[in-house]
Formats: structure tokens, sequence, C-alpha cells
């Protein structure tokens, strides 16, 4: 379904920019790319729901916007 | 003549002797029973026995020493004899045959024996009440006699120490001791075995009983006896280890108790060992009490909106903040960490505080100084445990506080403090929505918002419009070639009259051609570092009209409003990603990016030029995620088709995500005292989040959402071969 591999490396750049002090743990990132899947997968339900109550088959920008204000 | 007499009266004497101080009873009868035949003797020796309560031994022992003295003892004892008789009449069946005994045993000793009646006599003139106690000395005496032949010397010795012994017995019967404790002691006779008792046996009986003896002495010598006894106690405690423990406790607290009431200061250092969580409370107490005195009035509508639990936290951030602008911002920010780390951690913990506070804040504050002597002293004790090393590194700046608030003018402090404690609270406020994701955040950020729409509205939108436009000029035009529409787009959606009002002025002078909106997303990242860089300098300019009274007080001022408007333009500037979710959330890693660009301003905003001809040079800066990685999971989540411009909306939410995630990670891991994100840092994020919960443990989640290989590596397996991977 998915693909299958995180961005181990890519994920460790990014908390480097943001916080270069900052050291990782060995697996560390993995539970981070985990918390970002179920974050998506919040924002992606949240999504879906509003694009739902507005009756629309796709979501848009602005449910996406919506969904994230709740979030 | 004592030659002669010996004889007759060695074995009556020693009987007497050795019986009388136990037994009380130079047997009177004993030499009417002598003299008459042994039926006499006999008889005599009946009701001796009779009214001895306990010697039935002693008596057999004395019966058999009668026959067998026989007629020697009748002449010479008979007046000795008939006056012990006639005093106490009770023990004198143990004398004819202890004395019998003694003649036999220690004929030579006829002077100790001699000397030994008389002090017998005066001993049991003294001890009329205590009929056990001779017979156990008796028998303490039958000991010693039957074992040393020639022990002359050691029987005195005995002799010596029993009357010794007797005395203080004497004195203990006085008061009133129970015979059974003077057995006891009488048995041991020894002094050392006594104070050996006394503290061993049971401390407060036998302190009592020393106690009772030394009533007589003056009190004042209480102290020299307690050192006395406790110097025998410290040898007891040598020779008995099994309850050397509770001697020394009962030692020391019987040593600290003088020296704590002689010494005031030692009471003072061992009150501060015991009152350092009363005393932190009551320095935040101090804290709390200046807090709502002074930005009640100021911060009251934002605190409506927060819990009790947090507004204590921002009063505390406040003043400790307060502080620590006096000292440095950063380390402000670090407590402001710090505290919603402990916001993090446990509510509990300082909603247990505040109460506690709030009861001590009127008394406390009065007397903040005499307390700032023992609060500087209970810094470094303070230090010391382990457990409230989060919490205490609060009361170290909290006595700072007191110290520096005692220091200088209060006035003027607080006043600062007024003003910090607002703004940071705002910070700090801002700081746990980030991690928490509440609604509260919004509606606060919103408040902001509107309150910096208001202040905006007061004439500082044209200074920031005009730095605006300079920047957005000096940047070029390619990267503010989707903004218009998007700001168009993003008024409409946060419908903020300002945000219009600046999308208009931006977009009136940054109007360009369109741009394909991948590039522009590209160019939104450094639209928004340099929209970062914008909004700081336009803000600059605002802490002085706001007319902050210190300058840290301005920077802090600056801050709320530098995020603020952060947020306000956020949506503006980034519009290639479509709005992030609104201003309240962009907001939100606002008042990260203020402290790092704070510090260097100056510099970004000589950067903002270069960057602009270097596009190249941000990308490095930037690991992108993935973005198809993003769709792919979005869609698969979202199970419905999603819109490109959606995407771009998830593409910015992830990022702000990432932004915050790490922030907390760096919150979470300075927490635990440690430089690296560990497992339980990620863990303890997610628990946040409400993905982690009691019922949801994360090894579910990550079997949920991994593949194998991942959950092979973050969750041990135990495979055969008694192997287990990982393998640590």
């Amino acid at each position: 379904r998915m693909k299958r591999l995180a961005p181990r490396s890519t994920l460790r750049k990014i908390i480097k920019k943001h916080k270069p002090e900052l050291r990782l743990a060995a697996n560390a990132d993995l539970l981070v790319h985990l918390s970002f899947l179920l974050f998506l997968h919040r924002l992606a339900e949240e999504a879906r729901t509003i694009a739902f109550e507005n009756k629309s088959k796709i979501i848009k920008p602005e449910h996406t916007i919506a969904a994230a204000k709740v979030i | 003549m004592h030659c002669a007499a010996r004889a007759a009266p060695e074995l009556p004497a020693p009987a007497c002797a050795a019986a009388p101080p136990p037994l009380q009873a130079p047997p009177p009868p004993c030499p009417a029973s002598r003299r008459a035949p042994r039926a006499k003797s006999l008889e005599g020796l009946r009701p001796l026995t009779a009214m001895a309560a306990s010697g039935t031994r002693l008596v057999r022992a004395a019966r058999e020493n009668v026959p067998k003295s026989g007629n020697k003892k009748n002449s010479g004892r008979s007046a000795f004899l008939k006056q012990k008789a006639a005093v106490f009449p009770e023990h004198d069946n143990d004398t004819p045959r202890v004395m019998l005994r003694r003649i036999i045993l220690t004929q030579p000793q006829v002077s100790p024996v001699a000397p030994q009646l008389y002090k017998d006599e005066e001993t049991e003139a003294a001890q009329s009440e205590l009929p056990s106690k001779r017979v156990s000395s008796v028998l303490d005496m039958q000991l010693p006699d039957l074992v040393p032949e020639d022990t002359s010397v050691a029987t005195f010795r005995m002799t010596k120490k029993r009357k010794k012994l007797s005395i203080s017995e004497f004195e203990r019967a006085v008061d009133k001791r129970l015979p059974q404790n003077q057995d006891r002691s009488m048995l041991d006779s020894t002094a050392l075995a006594r104070s050996l008792r006394m503290s061993l046996g049971s401390l407060i009986p036998p302190d009592t009983v020393e106690k009772r003896g030394l009533r007589r002495r003056p009190k004042i010598r209480k102290a020299i006896d307690m050192k006395a006894f406790e110097g025998g106690v410290e040898q007891n405690m040598l020779k008995r280890k099994a309850q050397s423990c509770l001697v020394d406790s009962q030692t020391a607290s019987e040593i600290q108790a003088p020296s704590l009431t002689s010494d005031a200061e030692i009471v003072l250092s061992n009150t501060e060992l015991f009152i350092h969580p009363q005393f932190d409370e009551q320095n935040q107490n101090k804290l709390s009490a200046l807090e709502p005195q002074l930005s009640d009035s100021k911060t009251s509508a934002q605190r409506s909106k927060i819990s009790d639990a947090a507004q204590e936290e921002a009063r505390l951030v406040g003043l400790v903040s307060s502080v620590d602008t006096n000292e440095g911002r950063t380390q402000t920010h670090s407590e402001e960490l710090i505290l919603n780390h402990e916001h993090f951690g446990g509510m509990t913990h300082v909603s247990c505080k505040t109460p506690v506070k709030q009861q001590e804040a009127a008394n406390r504050w009065s007397s903040s100084l005499p307390p700032r002597s023992p609060s500087k002293s209970l810094e470094s004790p303070v230090t010391l445990k382990p457990k409230r090393s989060f919490s205490m590194s609060l009361r170290e700046v909290v006595s700072r506080i007191i110290e520096d608030l005692d220091v200088s003018d209060t006035e003027e402090e607080m006043a600062n403090t007024a003003n910090k404690v607002e703004q940071i609270f705002r910070e700090a406020a801002e700081h746990r929505a980030n991690a928490g994701y509440s609604g509260h955040l919004e509606k606060q950020l919103t408040e902001k918002a509107e309150l910096q729409i208001t202040m905006a509205q007061d004439g500082k939108v044209k200074t920031e419009t005009a730095a605006l436009e300079e920047e957005g000029i000096a940047e070029g035009d390619v990267e503010h070639q989707g903004s218009p529409e998007a700001e168009q787009e993003i008024a409409k959606d946060v419908g903020a009259a300002s945000l219009v009002r600046h999308s208009d002025a931006i977009s009136s002078s940054e109007k360009n051609g369109v741009k394909p909106l991948e590039e522009a997303v590209e160019q939104a990242d450094e639209l928004e570092d340099q929209a970062i860089a914008l909004e700081l300098d336009g803000l600059e300019e605002e802490p002085t009209e706001d007319g902050a009274e210190d300058p840290e007080s301005a920077e802090v001022s600056m801050r709320t409003p530098t995020f603020v408007r952060a947020a306000a333009y956020k949506p503006l500037l980034s519009t290639p990603h479509h709005v992030k979710p609104a201003a309240p959330k962009l907001s939100a890693p606002r008042p990260a990016k203020p402290v790092a660009p704070k510090s260097s301003l100056q510099p970004l905003q000589a950067k903002p030029v270069p960057k602009s001809s270097g596009t190249s040079r941000r990308k490095p800066r930037e690991p992108e995620i993935a973005s198809r990685l993003i769709k792919g999971i979005f869609r698969h989540y979202a199970k419905m088709p999603v819109a490109r411009d959606a995407f771009k909306v998830v593409e910015k939410c992830s990022e702000r995500y990432f932004k915050q995630l790490s922030n907390d990670l760096e919150a979470y891991t300075r927490h635990a005292g440690r430089r690296t994100v560990e497992m339980a840092d990620l863990e303890l994020l997610m628990r946040r989040q409400g993905l982690v919960t009691d019922k949801m443990p994360i090894n579910v989640l990550i079997e949920d959402y991994f593949p194998m290989e991942y959950r092979k590596l973050l969750i041990p397996v135990a495979v055969c071969g008694n192997k287990v991977i990982p393998s640590k």
C-alpha cells in the first residue's frame, strides 16, 4: 500500500535543521516517523470528515485547513 | 579472742555475713537452735523457713549446716544472732547454713567476715523490705563462696559491689521500684551492666529509674548524667551490636536534643532540612502573591481562558522569567521550557503546590527578608534532591527572584514583572498549546490576533507594511508571485481586517506573474524565513512604541507581538503552501522561532538581501520530506482523492508539525537532563498527543504502523535459540 521505508535520514536532517544541538537515539527516528504517520492519519481523517460534511467527494484545501485547525 | 571464738563465730559469722545481707536474718534463733539439740535448731529454723519467702534451698542448706556445725556455733554468735534474729526474723533460716558454710570455706577470713557482719547488719537494717534481694545475693554469695575458696578479697569485693548495688537499690526501692527490676539489677551487679540495662532493656523505664534516682540531685546534673549515660551507652554499643542501632538512634536523638536547644542555628539548620519544601512553597507563594497583585488587571482576561494550574505556572513563569530577564533572556526561555516540561510532565505537581502557595502567600510575603538567608542556604540543599531537581531549579530562581525583589525597588520590579508576566504568560500559554493542541490556544491566539489587530489598527500597520514592502522589493519578484492570490484566499479564510489590509498592501507592492505552485512551495519556504525576519524587523519598532519600561520588557513585548504577527503574516507570506492551519496554528510554532531569530535579528536583517539572490543556499538547509511519501500516506489514510492544493496544506502542516515535534522533544530531553532524544521522550510525546494511552501501548502502535523490519528494531523479539532481537 504505502511506501515501506521511512525516510530516516531525511527525518534526521529535518530535526537537525530545527534543533542542531539535539541528538537522536538509535531508533528514535523511527518513533518520530511513527508519530508523524499518526499525525497524518489524524489529519486525513479529520479532512475526510469535513469533506463529507461539505458533501464533497474530494478533499479540498479548505477542508484540510479546517482540519488542521481542529487538531 | 576471736581465734578462740572463731570456731563458734566463724561458722555462724560467715553464715550470718552471707545470709544477713541478702536475708537480713542473722539468726537470732540460730544460737538458740544451735545451743539446743538439733531438734531445737530445726525447730528454730522452721519458723524462719516459714517466714522466709524464697530461700528454701538456703534454708535447707542452713539446716544442713546447722547440724554440721553443731555446738561450735552456739556461744559466740548468740549475741549477734539474737540481734539479727530480733531485727530480721525472716531470714534466720538461711543464716545458719550460710554461716556454717562460710566458716568451713572461709575460715581464715575472719576480718573480712567481721566487718562484713557489721556492714551486712547495716544493709540489713536498710533493706528490711527486700527478702528476695538477699536471697539472690545469698545465691551470689554462695556461688562465689563455693567457687573460690581463698577469694576473701573477691568475696569482699563482691560484697562491696553488692553493697553499692544495695544502696542504689535501696534508693530505687525507696523510689518504689518493683522487686523484679531490682532483682534484675541485682543479678547483673555491675555498674556497666546497670547502664546496659538502662540503655538497652527499655530505654524509657531505665531512664526514669535513673531520673528518679537523680531526682535528689539538682537538675543541672541531668546533662552530665545524660552524657555519662551516653558514654556508657556507647560502651555498651561496642559490646552489643544487635541493639546498637536502637541505642545509636536514640542517643543521637538525645544528643541532638540538647544541642538543638542550645543552638539556634542548629535548630535553623535542622528545620531547614525539613522545611525545604515548605520554604520553597513559601517562596513560590511569595511569587504567586506578587503576581496576582500585579497582574490581575492585565492578565485577567487571558487567565480566564486557562486552567488555574496553568495560570499558576504562568505566574511562576512570569516571575521566574522576570528575574531571568534581569540576568539573561535565554534563561527565561529555558525556564519557560522547564515550566512547560513541568506542565507536560505533571500538572498535579504544580497544582498541589499552588494551593499551598496561595495559603501561605500573605504570611510569607511580609517576611521575605528573613527567609532570604535560609532560602539561600536552601538553594544548595535544595539542589541535592534529585526528585525535585526540576522544581528545585524553579526554587532557585524563585529565591533569586526574592533576592532581587528585596534588593531592588520592589515597585519597579513589580511593574516589570507585571509586564513580563503578561507577555510571558502568553508565550507560556502558547507553548503549552503547542504541545497539547488545545482549543484554548486557538482562542487565546485569536484573542491575541485580535489584540494585535487592534494594535495594528493604531497605526503600526503602516510601519509594518512599509517594512514589508521594502523587504519584499528587496527580495525580488519570484517569491511573492503566488502570494497575492493566496493572500486573498487567506484573507477570506481568516477574515481578519488587518490581514486583508496587509495582503492588499503586499499584493499591491509585489504583484507579479503567476508561477507554478511547486516553485512557489520552495519559495514559500524561503518566504517564511524572510517573513520572520520581516516581522521581527517590523516588530522591533513596535516595542518602542509600546513604551516598554525596560529593554528587557521591550524584548518580552517584542516576543509576543512577534509571534502573533508571525501568525498574522504567515498566512500571507506562506501562501503558496495554501495557508497552513490558520493564524492560531501558525502562531504556535512562532514562539520557538522568535527566540532563536531574536538573538540573530540583526544578522537576519542583513540576510534577506543576500538571501534573495542565492536561492540555492537555502536548499541544503531545508531537507524536505519526500512529498510523494506524504501524498501516498495521506491518500491512504484519507481513502478519498485529495486535491493538490489540499496536499500542499498537508505538506505545510507536516512541516510545522515537525517543528513542534522537535521543540517538544528538545524540551523533554532537556527536562530529563539528557542531550539525546530517547525512546522515552518520544513515547512521552505520543502520550501527550493522546496517541499512547494506558489502553494503547506504544508497542501496539508500532505493530500497527510499521513493517516487520522496523518492528524488530523497536520491539525486542524473542526468537528460537534463546536470542532476543535486538540484542541488548
